[in-house]
């Protein structure tokens, strides 16, 4: 209480408002931008070793083949993902039906799901893997439609979410106006609110670009079960069986491929943000004829039947897929290890979700409310960085700049934390200075003049307002982290967590003990998630 | 000995990016006085509110309370309380935890600070909401007890924020005496910003014309209403005919300006020197319409007397309580005059009548470098 009173009383000055943001600035420089992009900066001080690699034919032609394969897919799968997912958002926040809330929720469930049981769960369900009786539908399918199929599950609520997110702050008042002038529903959607959309189709393609660009664990164990591995390769992927092989010429290729993710995740990000904030929807011309059709008798109805039913097959189906070895015998499950893999992971996850909240709420605040500073729009750009670039590369680059520091070795579970910091930091923020920008700034101002000092300012009146988009980051950045496996991965691949254990057993072959071990901390996550939700519930009752 | 002013504005100045919010403001309010700064969107008003609680710092110049400079002192001290014109009562709180905000940060004994509150609340006559949240209540509602948090606060100074903008119109004007009596109840300063004049001139204990970042007028309701020193002021606190001429000759009791349209008008006495060019602004109030007189048998041919002119009734405005007439007069132009609802029957569309004024009703201006037009614009 003291040290609150403490605070307070000097939040009252200006001087050391300004060191404590110098601070926060400081410490999200050095510990996660520089770390994250710390590789570019390697591959000019080794350029011998790159330049080996560069001057290998076969190893440049596998590495432009995952970094294709990588590209691809993403691009493929955000596609699909705009097109189901606009009506999706639609049905979420426009329409009103029984069980809505439940559709909510499920279309969150792929996110809680660690991803190398996402992988297993949705090779199962399409494919038949090599020895592991579960019946699926058993198409035989190329690596690269699969990897598209397992894909869309996890990036399809990002883009979801972020559309609906933006769909709630349109009026349905422009779409009814329209229609009062006498616009055909489909016309009004498409000219009025479509192009009012574009921020969240920003948002939304960045979020399923990089989460497919980044996505190691479940390409991987899908990618096992293919009996794919060591012949078909994303960028993620490359650098795991790198790290594997002994091989003197790896640390070039792997520098290599980081450098060029990054740097082709950076250029996407900033094209992406022109063409789709220059790209001209033809919104001019209108086709009365056309729009009246489509907005009346069966296409309305197929088009929400099509979504829904996309939603069921395509996405939920197959993630729940790897409940049917609840049928199975039980297996024969070491205890021990899972229970010390999920404490190492939430103990991960939770340093990374405060430290996430302590450093990103300054931030936020900072980027909500000062935008049009110059520092304002540095700080905004800078933040999306460890969000587009792939984790694995992320982890990568990371994992050189602190072993560059520090040679010890020991601090293999502290240089985890770091790396997760780094990727779940964006998400937290992001979610905070989304909620900041809409809140208006005079109830902070007049509690300034009813007295109240800047931090009292801040935990009294903004805290409670923001509170439950506060949570809702966390959770978000939480289970982020519990899912991340590439980014573990490039760091230390002895790191205990879950996701890098359940893929350690799929690697040794022990499927059905994986698939148990992965419904267990489904489990978990569902609880866990449940009781925080109720807690915010309760909590946000009024706001 | 004088007392000093509670607060004082000195030569502030603030530029938002090229756009001069304040430029040479100064202000002097004393103690318990309750000040309205009025003026037209844009003018500076909001910002001077801002400069003065320290929400906005400005660039130039000291803000002084009780003689001390507080230009650099934190929000919190200041005890200025700001009360915006969105009321901004805080969404997860009750009627009763706003009201309790300022007591409990302050944190103040526990039990005189629920006394207080409830007395507030009681004040404001919102007993029966305390447990209400914010969304739960009327407009009316959600501004007494924004009103009621503030006085919570022991506040020297209430900083209105066209307070009244958010309510229904009939509820706005009940409102303007009831605000006044607790302001002036509670012996708060209170500066009340706000673009409605009728608002001003009813609530004001001094009004402070604001315009371009700078005061132009200050004084009381009537003063500003009889004497504006400006055709601007003129024409913003209740509105103005005016007309453009020289300065043709000065006496004693009055001045005579002969128009560019070529009818000579009488008006105030004036120091402005003959043969310069002026504004002559009359309020429409001050304007009367009379009939021409009717041809009778002594005279066949009446004559329009002195100080009046003929004209032609161009439009009727029905107004409720009040009708405006425009009439083209000879000579002079467009004349706009305020009457009493009862004469609506005098009058009709084409009617031949005469217009007239009081010479003193009718103040003069030297017009201002930048022209007329410039001048009366009101944004």
């Amino acid at each position: 209480m003291s040290l609150f009173k403490w605070i307070n009383n000097v939040s009252n000055n200006e001087r050391p408002r300004k060191a404590w943001f110098s601070f926060v600035c400081l410490i999200f420089i050095v510990l996660i931008i520089i770390p994250s992009i710390f590789v570019v900066l390697k591959m000019f001080t080794e350029w011998d070793i790159v330049s080996g690699v560069l001057g290998d034919p076969e190893k440049t032609s596998l590495i432009w083949g995952a970094l294709w394969n990588s590209f691809s897919i993403a691009a493929i799968v955000t596609v699909v993902d705009i097109v189901i997912g606009i009506p999706m958002a639609w049905i979420l926040v426009r329409k009103q039906f029984r069980g809505k809330k439940y559709l909510d929720t499920l279309m969150d469930m792929p996110l809680v799901f660690p991803t190398g049981a996402l992988g297993f769960s949705v090779v199962l369900f399409w494919g038949a893997p090599n020895g592991i009786d579960i019946p699926g539908l058993g198409m035989v399918l190329s690596p690269y439609i699969m990897l598209i199929l397992l894909h869309i599950i996890f990036t399809y609520p990002y883009m979801v979410r972020s559309l609906s997110a933006i769909l709630e702050q349109i009026e349905p008042n422009y779409e009814t106006a329209a229609m009062t002038l006498s616009a055909s529903r489909f016309t009004a959607v498409r000219t009025i609110t479509l192009p009012l959309f574009r921020a969240g189709l920003v948002t939304g393609t960045i979020l399923c670009f990089a989460r497919s660009l980044s996505e190691t664990g479940g390409t991987y164990a899908a990618l096992l079960l293919m009996n794919a591995n060591g012949i078909f390769f994303t960028g993620p992927t490359f650098i795991k069986h790198m790290k594997e092989i002994q091989d003197p010429t790896a640390m070039g290729s792997m520098i290599l491929i980081s450098v060029l993710m990054i740097v082709f995740a950076l250029i996407l990000l900033v094209v992406v943000k022109l063409l789709i904030m220059r790209f001209k929807i033809p919104i001019k011309k209108v086709w009365p004829h056309l729009g009246r059709k489509l907005s009346r008798g069966a296409v309305p109805k197929l088009k929400d039947a099509f979504s829904i039913a996309f939603l069921a097959i395509i996405v939920l189906l197959p993630t729940f897929y790897i409940f049917t070895y609840l049928t199975q015998p039980m297996a024969d499950i070491d205890f021990v290890a899972l229970m010390s893999a999920i404490g190492t992971s939430f103990a991960v996850a939770g340093v990374a979700v405060v430290f996430g909240i302590v450093f990103g709420i300054p931030i936020a605040l900072y980027i909500a409310r000062k935008r049009d500073t110059k520092l304002g729009k540095i700080l905004d750009n800078l933040v999306n960085v460890p969000l587009i670039i792939p984790t694995t590369a992320l982890g990568f680059s990371l994992g050189l700049f602190w072993s560059t520091i520090y040679a010890g070795g020991s601090l293999n579970l502290l240089m985890v934390v770091l790396g997760h910091m780094a990727f779940t930091f964006p998400l937290v923020v992001r979610n905070i200075s989304g909620a900041v920008e809409e809140v208006d700034q005079s109830y902070e101002e007049v509690a300034m003049t009813l007295g109240a000092k800047p931090f009292q300012t801040f935990t009294k009146v903004l805290m409670p307002i923001i509170q439950s988009s506060v949570i809702a980051g966390a959770i978000l950045a939480f289970t982020r982290s519990l899912g991340e496996t590439g980014a573990t991965l490039a760091i230390d691949r002895s790191a205990n967590t879950v996701p890098v254990y359940i893929i350690n057993l799929l690697d040794a072959g022990k499927h059905s003990e994986a698939a148990f071990c992965s419904i267990i901390l489904i489990a978990i996550c569902f609880v866990f998630m449940l009781v925080l939700r109720l807690v915010v519930s309760r909590g946000g009752r009024h706001t | 000995m004088v007392a000093i002013p509670e607060i004082i504005l000195n030569d502030l100045h603030k530029n938002f990016g090229g756009c001069l919010a304040a430029d040479g403001l100064s202000l002097k309010v004393s103690k318990g006085e309750y000040i309205c700064v009025l003026g037209p969107t844009g003018s500076g008003k909001t910002t001077c509110l801002r400069m003065i609680c320290g929400l906005t710092k400005p660039d130039k110049g000291r803000v002084l309370f009780d003689g001390v400079d507080i230009t650099d002192a934190p929000i919190s001290e200041r005890k200025a309380t700001m009360l915006s014109q969105a009321y901004s009562l805080f969404p997860p709180k009750t009627v009763y935890e706003n009201v309790m905000f300022s007591p409990a940060i302050k944190e103040w004994d526990e039990h005189e600070a629920r006394q207080l509150v409830k007395s507030m609340i009681m004040m404001v006559h919102m007993e029966n909401k305390a447990e209400s949240y914010p969304a739960e209540l009327s407009g009316g509602q959600q501004q007494r007890t924004a009103l009621a948090r503030a006085l919570a606060s022991s506040s020297d100074i209430l900083l209105l924020d066209e307070p009244l903008r958010a309510l229904d119109a009939r509820l706005r004007l009940e409102l303007r005496q009831e605000l006044k009596s607790l302001v002036k109840e509670m012996g708060l300063t209170a500066i009340h910003v706000t673009h409605d004049q009728d608002e001003a001139i009813e609530m004001a204990d001094r009004i402070a014309v604001i315009r371009k970042g700078k005061i132009v007028q200050i004084g009381t309701p009537m003063e500003v209403f009889r004497n504006p020193v400006t055709p601007f002021v003129a024409n913003f606190v209740g509105r103005s005919n005016v007309f453009v001429g020289k300065v043709r000759s000065v006496c004693d009791e009055f001045s005579e300006i002969e128009l560019e349209k070529g009818a000579i008008i009488k008006a105030r006495k004036t120091d402005i020197p003959v043969g310069t060019d002026v504004a002559v602004a009359i309020k429409i109030g001050s304007t009367r319409i009379p009939a021409i007189p009717q041809p009778t048998a002594e005279k066949p041919e009446p004559e329009v007397p002195q100080g009046f002119f003929k004209g032609i009734v161009e439009r009727i405005l029905y107004e409720g309580a009040t009708i405006t007439i425009e009439v083209e007069a000879e000579g002079i132009g467009l004349v706009s005059s305020k009457l009493p609802n009862r004469k609506y029957d005098d009058y009709k569309n084409g009617y031949e009548v005469m217009v007239t004024w009081r010479p003193e009703r009718a103040s003069v201006f030297e017009i201002p470098p930048e022209g007329i037009e410039e001048e009366l614009r009101l944004d």
